[in-house]
């Protein structure tokens, strides 16, 4: 296997199904993601982008198919074959649609487990507190700032606190493939416009970030490339201006008098 | 020396003491991971029989203390077994699954005990220990053992503190509160667990060991279930997610009734051979029940991660 053209890692997604009690969800044939620094997954409700994400993390199983991972290296993965926490270690994180945190955890806590290596986790390690906090005070402290989180001791309250934790705790995975998946709902504007700049300065630093978003005006400023959905199979895969002005995404997504 | 102490009373506080040390250690399993064990008593159990069996029966070419710690050793060796076995057995089922997996383990060794008789003496039990030293009386020896004790069960409230405020146990905690989430954060929550009931099990079964040397016999009829459910009221009690909540658990249950009441109040001593057993298992289901309904996170509420971050970092 040659290395990817444009030295960032790729998922490939091979004849992948998906079914839920005899109801075909996900139907992908062949389809790449993260050729273009950001790219966009676009489709109406219940398409099945989310369930797709699911299925390249593996925290569902395919019905059919495969997922590899193909590395700015050369090397090849397949992570159909993986469980479902062995996808960080390759450097393919995802956030959550629906709001997901620990409920006990405060958000410093939150960001300390995200950066934990196992050796950290070891049930006798006596100063491993210290040392994790010592060795990620930098990073943490930058993102608690640039996001304006007022009590990093506090559990987070709010649905935006939350969607915006679960963002920071991808962001300091340090992911090569990394997968939004709706990563601006309910969030506040200027807290939206800090996480599309973030997003952006990963595109250029050569993660491979994929975005479902409904918020089209995110798409439309951060994509190079969007593949749209329907109906759980890929109906296109273009760049912004060519699936803005298709009429099959108009009638079955846009609508008249959108784009 | 020692004339004021009662016997009875010396091993009244010591039944306390492995209680606590027991609910501690449940505190990591239910409280932080939320993994569900009915089966305490087995890996209690398995500690004391091991211990048991192993310094009777074996013709040891050295004497004590050091087969004392060689048995405490591989009393602990194998519930830290017990544990990881039954952990693996149990780690991708829900709570349903988990509590049938622990139970049936407390089970089996129950049975085990009670029929390996060859081994272990059966129903009829099986003496021959002895404490590792001599200091004179027994009540001396007893002494000094619940001392001992006293400070190994503090080394466990030490360590269940340090949890607390380690990665280790912030990894408990996620894997008890969102495991999807933790596994997608790369921890491998299976490993978690099975590490957890390892580390938790050994510690365990060597609480089983020194018992056996305390009472120097083996009796099926003290690793039933009631060890566990002692445990577990206490620390729910208490509080199951709170370092200290097994203590201040099991003082209110075991520690009133086994110490207190037993030995303090002026009832008639009748009473105690009939009236009491039933009286104390009563009121420690009672107890539950109004906690758990009042108070349902246990006299000492939630857990309180943000004051414990707060002391511990300066992050603001
Ligand atoms: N666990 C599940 N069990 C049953 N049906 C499911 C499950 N998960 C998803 N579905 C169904 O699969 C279809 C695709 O859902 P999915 O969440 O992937 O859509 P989506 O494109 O992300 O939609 P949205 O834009 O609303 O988030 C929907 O009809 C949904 O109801
Ligand atoms: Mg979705």
């Amino acid at each position: 296997m040659t290395s990817t053209e444009h030295g960032r890692s790729e998922i490939r997604i091979r004849g992948a199904k998906k079914s839920f009690s005899g109801r075909v969800v996900v139907d992908v044939d062949d389809l790449v993601l993260g050729d273009a620094a950001v790219e966009g997954l676009l489709g109406p409700n219940g398409a099945g982008k989310t369930t797709l994400m699911r299925m390249i993390m593996h925290s569902i199983p395919l019905d059919e198919g495969t997922v590899t991972l193909h590395k700015a290296d050369g090397s090849t993965i397949t992570l159909s074959e993986l469980p479902a926490h062995q996808m960080m270690s390759h450097g393919v994180v995802k956030s959550t649609q629906v709001i997901s945190d620990f409920d006990q955890l405060t958000i410093l806590d939150s960001m300390l487990l995200a950066v934990a290596g196992s050796r950290h986790e070891s049930p006798l390690r006596w100063s491993a507190e210290k040392e994790l906090a010592a060795e990620y005070e930098d990073e943490i402290r930058h993102y608690l700032d640039y996001f304006g989180f007022t009590d990093p001791n506090a559990i987070a309250g709010s649905a935006g606190e939350k969607k915006l934790l679960d963002i920071v705790r991808c962001l300091l995975l340090k992911p090569e493939v990394l997968l939004l998946d709706e990563p601006t709902a309910g969030l506040p504007e200027d807290v939206t416009q800090n996480v599309m700049s973030v997003i952006r300065d990963l595109g250029e630093q050569g993660t491979s970030v994929v975005i479902v978003e409904h918020d089209l005006d995110v798409i439309w400023q951060l994509c190079d490339e969007v593949t749209f959905m329907a109906e759980g199979r890929v109906l296109m895969k273009s760049d912004p201006e060519t699936i803005r002005g298709d009429s099959t995404v108009v009638e079955k997504y846009l609508g008249a008098g959108h784009g | 020396m020692l004339d004021w102490l009662d016997a009875f009373l010396i091993s009244g506080f010591f039944g306390v003491l492995q209680i606590i040390g027991l609910g501690l250690l449940v505190h990591l399993q239910m409280g932080l991971s939320r993994v569900a064990n009915f089966g305490v008593a087995g890996f209690w159990g398995l500690g004391l029989y091991v211990f048991g069996v192993l310094y009777i029966k074996v013709d040891w070419p050295f004497g004590d203390p050091f087969q004392f710690l060689i048995c405490a050793f591989l009393a602990t060796v194998a519930s830290g077994l017990a544990g990881l076995l039954v952990a693996w057995l149990i780690a991708d089922l829900d709570v349903d699954g988990a509590l049938v997996g622990t139970l049936g383990f407390a089970t089996v060794v129950l049975i085990l005990a009670t029929t390996q008789t060859e081994l272990t003496g059966g129903a009829t039990g099986l003496g021959g220990m002895r404490f590792p030293y001599d200091l004179g009386p027994a009540k001396t020896n007893e002494f000094v053992w619940v001392l001992i004790t006293t400070v190994l069960v503090g080394a466990i409230l030490l360590y269940v503190r340090w949890v607390h405020r380690s990665p280790y146990g912030r990894l408990l905690i996620a894997v008890g509160t969102n495991e999807p989430l933790a596994r997608s954060l790369g921890k491998s929550t299976t490993r978690a667990k099975l590490t957890l009931f390892a580390t938790t099990s050994a510690l365990m079964g060597l609480l089983g060991a020194m018992q056996g040397v305390m009472f120097r016999f083996l009796n099926p009829a003290t690793i039933t279930i009631n060890i566990t459910l002692a445990a577990l009221a206490g620390l729910i009690l208490g509080g199951i997610t709170r370092v200290w909540g097994a203590v201040v658990g099991v003082l209110f249950t075991v520690g009133l009734f086994d110490i207190v009441i037993q030995f303090y109040a002026p009832l008639p001593q009748e009473w105690f051979t009939q009236a009491i057993p039933v009286a104390r298992e009563a009121v420690f289901g009672a107890a539950l029940v109004l906690v758990l309904l009042f108070r349902p996170k246990g006299l000492l509420g939630e857990m309180k991660r943000p004051q414990l971050m707060r002391r511990i970092h300066d992050f603001n």
